[in-house]
């Protein structure tokens, strides 16, 4: 099943929030684990190189499966992957995180491009997306400003799991949805 | 699709409960980088294993190669004294491992880079407690032998007569054994020494009873609280621990204060009950509440309100020795580039604190720095060391000052603390080193008459110049 656009725009403006937020501590994170460039170059190109490997595989199964059910994995995937985050300490943990990280960032960026080739009709294909990409940044643009008063409040570790309970709404914002678009 | 909504639902939020639970605890446990954010230094940071003889080995290798050492706790103080450029800093956290322990003669060896919560935990099932210690357990002790930290303690004088002995390699790579009564003159400097006479190595401490403390607390006027501390406090033996607030708030500054007094408990058979050591709890709302005071007046009225209530509902609880020398810390950690907490500390004679609080309310009415925090604890005199701030008994008032580290602001609090060194040092008082350099040399030599012969000893004991800091470099050379 695919969401209606109004669905869709909802779920990926809270989805684009929640990476907004924590992705400057992300870096920091990588930063302080990590203890030279070469691994951080490393950290990033195994994200790089498994979300490459996995986009012919996931792009079969979308049209197999459904774009609800890989929207699942996704966010849920991501809710899981930020309660451990915080917890990382060595650079192989960081390695590994990574790799999981490009194979969900695969399925959640195949999936909203399937989701919205799905729901738009062709001779209106360009103000639709036009006007789903101004939601979701403004979205996001929301989020990461307000990360930024945030962080003087909250410790990491809160921040990390605030975002994690953001992709776990957003997956269940997916669950609800069971009309097919009509 | 009901099914797994429920099932992953489920799943995550236990994930969720468990990882909220856990995170205070990895935290405390997470190693620490360097946090002298006011001096970014450039240097070749060296881990130290727990072998003696490969820090003997570097010390050779530093003189042949001609390099400056300096040496690194956890890193808290926050003026330069574990910093110096080009140099190597030797991180002594590693080199931590107990050596000896006699639990009936009360007394435990240990290396210096043990943090107090390391030895705790491993006294405290012997029902053994530490003598003196800062009011947290996060700090090493070779850190704080270096700047002869003080705390809560009222009974044990100094840190300095908690040490049976210890042994220091020197810069010249021989290794002395030194107390009260060998090698006086490095104890004497290398206590309160900020790491300039030598490698600390290990450390005979004495330790006390863990004991049971029934908390006290009351809320008093600043005029009162002088009398009400030798009369209540000092003069009832079953007093051990003190601690009290002064006001930040702007409706109270300066004047509202409230005590914790830990009493001896009348129950000494339930200790067992409250033993366990407390664990870094979760900090978020403490966090929260400090976030809001540093952001407005407000905020800091409600922040006062809130302690206020908290410690009123302390009154009559039970706490171990143990546990009351490690309080909660993280959640003052603050994470910024652009601004940092830095701490000050003024130390003032007991006759002198009532003017002293009116002139100190003056200068920093005058002056727009964004004070946290005071907490004022008590020290007795104390000529154990030479750089010695407690030259007669003395409320100590620590200020935990927010601070954005752009020019304008940072010039504003250096004015703010020169003028309240010179009134500190106007009440015949002095101000504690391990904090940033914002005290002039001048306030220095007035406030540590000794200067010179500890300068003396330095270029005795370290013709060479091998042991370095920035902020003997700041103040001596
Ligand atoms: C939040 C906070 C609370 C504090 N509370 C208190 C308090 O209650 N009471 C109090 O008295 N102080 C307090 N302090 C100050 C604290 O005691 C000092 O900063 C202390 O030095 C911290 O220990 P450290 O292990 O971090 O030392 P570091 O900062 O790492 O080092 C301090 C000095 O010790 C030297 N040194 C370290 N290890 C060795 C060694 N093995 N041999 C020789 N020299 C060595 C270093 O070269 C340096 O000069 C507090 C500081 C902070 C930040």
């Amino acid at each position: 099943m695919t969401p209606t656009l109004r669905q869709f725009i909802q779920f990926q403006s809270v989805i684009g929030m929640a990476s907004a937020m924590i992705f400057p501590f992300y870096i920091l994170l990588l930063r302080n684990v990590g203890d030279s460039y070469a691994q951080f170059g490393w950290a990033y190109g195994l994200f790089a190189l498994s979300s490459a490997l996995a986009y012919p595989w996931i792009g079969r199964l979308s049209d197999r499966v459904g774009d609800q059910r890989l929207l699942l994995v996704y966010s849920w995937g991501m809710a899981l992957v930020l309660l451990v985050l915080p917890f990382l300490t060595d650079v192989w943990q960081i390695y590994i995180v990574q790799i999981v990280m490009g194979l969900l960032g695969a399925i959640g960026r195949n999936s909203e491009k399937t989701v919205l080739a799905r729901v738009t009709t062709t001779d209106k294909a360009g103000k639709t997306i036009g006007n789903y990409h101004t939601v979701t940044g403004v979205a996001a643009a929301v989020a990461i400003i307000a990360t930024g008063y945030l962080v003087d409040f909250l410790t990491i570790g809160a921040l990390f799991f605030l975002a994690s309970l953001l992709f776990a709404s957003s997956a269940v914002m997916i669950h609800r949805i069971k009309k097919p678009l009509s | 699709m009901k099914k797994s909504f429920v099932f992953m639902s489920t799943i995550y939020l236990a994930l969720l409960g468990t990882a909220v639970v856990y995170y205070p605890q990895h935290v405390e446990t997470a190693v620490i980088e360097d946090r002298a954010q006011l001096l970014p230094t450039q240097m070749k940071r060296i881990t130290a294993t727990t072998e003696t003889n490969e820090l003997q080995d570097l010390l050779n290798e530093a003189a042949k190669e001609d390099r400056v050492i300096t040496l690194a706790g956890t890193q808290h103080s926050q003026g330069g004294q574990t910093l110096y450029p080009g140099g190597w800093l030797i991180d002594m956290k590693e080199y931590d491992e107990i050596l000896a322990f006699d639990p009936t003669a009360q007394t435990l060896t240990v290396q210096s880079g043990a943090t107090w919560s390391k030895i705790q935990e491993y006294i405290q099932p012997h029902g053994l407690a530490l003598q003196v210690t800062q009011s947290q357990s996060i700090f090493t002790v070779g850190g704080t032998m270096s700047v002869h930290a003080h705390g809560r303690d009222l009974r044990y004088n100094a840190l300095s007569e908690s040490i049976e002995s210890f042994r220091l390699l020197t810069a010249d790579g021989t290794i002395l054994d030194v107390s009260k009564d060998q090698h006086a003159d490095y104890f004497q400097h290398v206590l309160g020494g900020y790491g300039l006479f030598g490698i600390i190595l290990d450390v005979t401490l004495r330790l006390t009873e863990d004991e049971l403390y029934v908390q006290q607390t009351a809320e008093l006027d600043y005029q009162d609280y002088p009398e009400y501390f030798k009369e209540q406090v000092l003069e009832n033996p079953e007093a051990k621990m003190h601690l009290a607030r002064l006001s930040t708030a702007p409706d109270t500054f300066l004047k509202d204060m409230y005590v914790t007094n830990y009493l001896v408990a009348l129950n000494q058979e339930l200790r067992d009950d409250y033993a366990k050591l407390s664990e870094e709890r979760i900090i978020a709302i403490p966090k929260f509440m400090l976030g809001v005071a540093r952001y407005s007046d407000t905020g800091k009225d409600w922040f006062w309100d809130v302690q206020q209530t908290y410690s009123e509902r302390l009154d009559g609880d039970l706490i171990t020795r143990n546990n009351a020398m490690r309080s909660d810390s993280t959640f003052m950690d603050y994470e910024s580039s652009s601004r940092t907490e830095v701490l000050q500390e003024y130390f003032v004679p007991i006759e002198q604190y009532v003017s002293y609080i009116d002139a100190l309310r003056e200068v920093l009415e005058r002056h727009d720095i964004n004070l946290l925090n005071i907490t004022v604890r008590y020290v007795e005199r104390n000529e154990d060391t030479v750089l010695n701030y407690a030259t007669s008994d003395m409320f100590s008032l620590v200020l935990l000052i927010h601070q954005p580290l752009d020019e304008d602001s940072l010039a504003e609090t250096d004015a703010a603390i020169e003028e309240m060194v010179a009134t500190t040092l106007a009440h015949d008082g002095s101000y504690y080193l391990p904090y940033y350099q914002f005290p002039t040399r001048k306030q220095f030599k007035e406030a540590y008459p000794k200067w010179q012969s500890f300068q003396q000893f330095k270029e005795q004991a370290d013709p060479e110049g091998r042991f370095q800091n920035l902020w003997y470099k700041e103040y001596f050379e």
